[in-house]
């Protein structure tokens, strides 16, 4: 029981990175256009945040060795994905409106403001929801001849709640639902991701992981 | 690559060369960040392709002839407004606009926005396309630069629409409430917003692009006409800041009194009068006002 809401946890939180990448691409496209950097930023801070999540989750899991922590990232970035329709414009609006009118803005900036913009908005998230992965590959893993099949798990989940994240997103929820309605959708599933991992810490561990422990 | 793949790639090239390439000439090829541009000539007539799709066409003989229909209707904002001076166009493609406007409206300041690079390179090195005083050409998003701009313009000319085999395309954020709104606050007192859309091959479905599009116009701006080509799916929305309707007679006595005073040299404008079609009182279940916030354009403009 305690694996699978892990795996859960760890597919749902892919799932919702990807949300974020995809629809925030869509919704960067309102100030900074159909350009192709906008794309380019997107994807590239979305990694950037991937690595520093992976890189601090798995210092802190060796910390702090009870799944429970992660609420204490997932639930304040779950409030903050919830709030991106109504508290960033003005950040957008900055940005673009920092250039002098009238002038063409500098390729630089054409190619760099999209990627500040991505990332005051979707660096923060994604870093929360990518610690989940090597958090739960510490906490599930009894021993270390057991780490390769359960690294490879997490990943497969993590990789396989990503890959729905983009066909759900692209393909059904940008024609089905408003851009907001998408933002508090992804905002309340990443906070009930951090209450997911308190619940975790309940959870009885599995019996053979306990043997082999 | 295996084998077979290359046999294959041989035979659609053979193909297409039998079936293409035998007649017209491909004259320049290159792929940009958004398409693959190819110019073609073929008896007298350049041709741009975006993606396979054409985008413009010209004479050789004339590159002031050749064009596409509904790119004439873009003349047709002088009904409102016999006064302008100042254009912003946003989608340059071959420039047949510019070109146009040049020889017939020499007044005007003309301003185009391309996103695209490589499209203005192609518009200049094998359209025509010559800067000067008025004629300023800037590589930008429109939606952007709008918004960055202090200038008021008399006529917006949105000419951003592409297509290619798997459907048409629309970039999101210039067809919204809120973009329209900005177009409606640079636009001067008398101001026109022209807008090209292609409607749907398909029969009519109870939502489709063009309602969509007029409908949201019609949110910011009081008055809006389609005008349909005969020759191609094109369909022009004139959108005004006049709130003052006009019919099919008002307008013919004023396209007549133009070209009578010669204000309007452009031939066949009467013409295209023909071309309006009445305003369509939109059902309640066919209303769909497209906002920044919720757009599902490749819903409308590909679903059956």
């Amino acid at each position: 029981m305690r694996n699978l809401t892990a795996m859960a946890l760890v597919f749902l939180g892919g799932f919702a990175l990807m949300i974020l990448e995809i629809v925030g691409a869509r919704y960067l496209g309102k100030d900074f256009g159909g350009a192709f950097y906008v794309w380019t930023s997107q994807i590239g801070v979305i990694l950037i945040a991937l690595a520093l999540g992976y890189f601090v989750g798995g210092h802190l899991a060796d910390r702090f060795r009870r799944a429970g922590f992660l609420a204490v990232l997932l639930v304040p970035a779950g409030l903050f994905v919830g709030l991106i329709p109504n508290c960033t414009g003005f950040l957008l609006e900055a940005i673009v409106m920092r250039h002098p009118a009238d002038q063409p803005i500098p390729l630089l900036w054409q190619k760099l403001d999209p990627a500040l913009g991505s990332a005051l908005l979707f660096l923060l998230p994604c870093f929360a929801l990518a610690t989940l992965s090597p958090y739960m590959i510490r906490l599930l893993t009894p021993s270390v001849s057991a780490v390769g099949r359960t690294s490879g798990l997490v990943y497969a989940a993590s990789t396989a709640g990503s890959i729905a994240g983009v066909f759900v997103s692209g393909y059904v929820l940008i024609d089905a639902m408003s851009l907001t309605q998408i933002f508090r959708a992804t905002g309340a599933l990443t906070a009930a991701l951090g209450a997911g991992s308190v619940l975790m810490d309940r959870l009885p561990a599995e019996p053979a992981a306990a043997q082999e422990s | 690559m295996s084998a077979a793949h290359r046999k294959l790639r041989w035979a659609c090239l053979a193909l297409l060369v039998a079936f293409h390439g035998a007649r017209a000439e491909v004259i320049y090829e290159t792929t940009s960040a958004y398409h693959r541009i190819v110019v073609t000539d073929y008896q007298g007539m350049r041709t741009l392709f975006f993606d396979d799709a054409m985008e413009s066409r010209m004479s050789l003989q004339d590159p002031l002839k050749g064009h596409f229909e509904y790119t004439e209707f873009f003349h047709l904002p002088w009904l409102w407004n016999e006064r302008i001076t100042n254009v912003l166009m946003v989608g340059l493609g071959g420039a047949s606009v510019p070109r146009a406007f040049q020889r017939f409206h020499p007044q005007v300041t003309f301003e185009a926005v391309e996103l695209d690079a490589k499209v203005v390179r192609v518009a200049r090195d094998y359209f025509f396309l010559r800067e000067s005083p008025t004629l300023k050409v800037t590589v930008a998003d429109g939606r952007q630069h709008l918004r960055r701009s202090r200038q008021k313009f008399d006529l917006i000319v949105m000419d951003a629409y592409t297509a290619n085999r798997y459907g048409s395309y629309l970039p999101y954020s210039l067809v919204t409430r809120e973009f329209f709104a900005l177009a409606f606050d640079r636009l001067s007192e008398n101001g026109v917003l022209a807008y090209n859309v292609i409607s749907p091959v398909r029969p009519r479905r109870k939502q489709d692009i063009v309602a969509a599009i007029h409908q949201t116009l019609n949110v910011v701006f009081p008055q809006v006409y389609q005008f349909h080509a005969a020759t191609s799916q094109n369909v022009v929305l004139l959108a005004t800041r006049s709130a003052r309707a006009q019919t099919a007679e008002t307008l013919q006595q004023k396209a007549d009194d133009l070209v009578q005073r010669r204000v309007i040299t452009v031939p066949g404008f009467k013409g295209h009068l023909r071309a309006l079609r009445p305003t369509p009182g939109y059902a309640s279940d066919q209303s769909l006002i497209l906002s920044d916030d919720y757009a599902p354009l490749n819903g409308l403009l590909n679903a059956d």
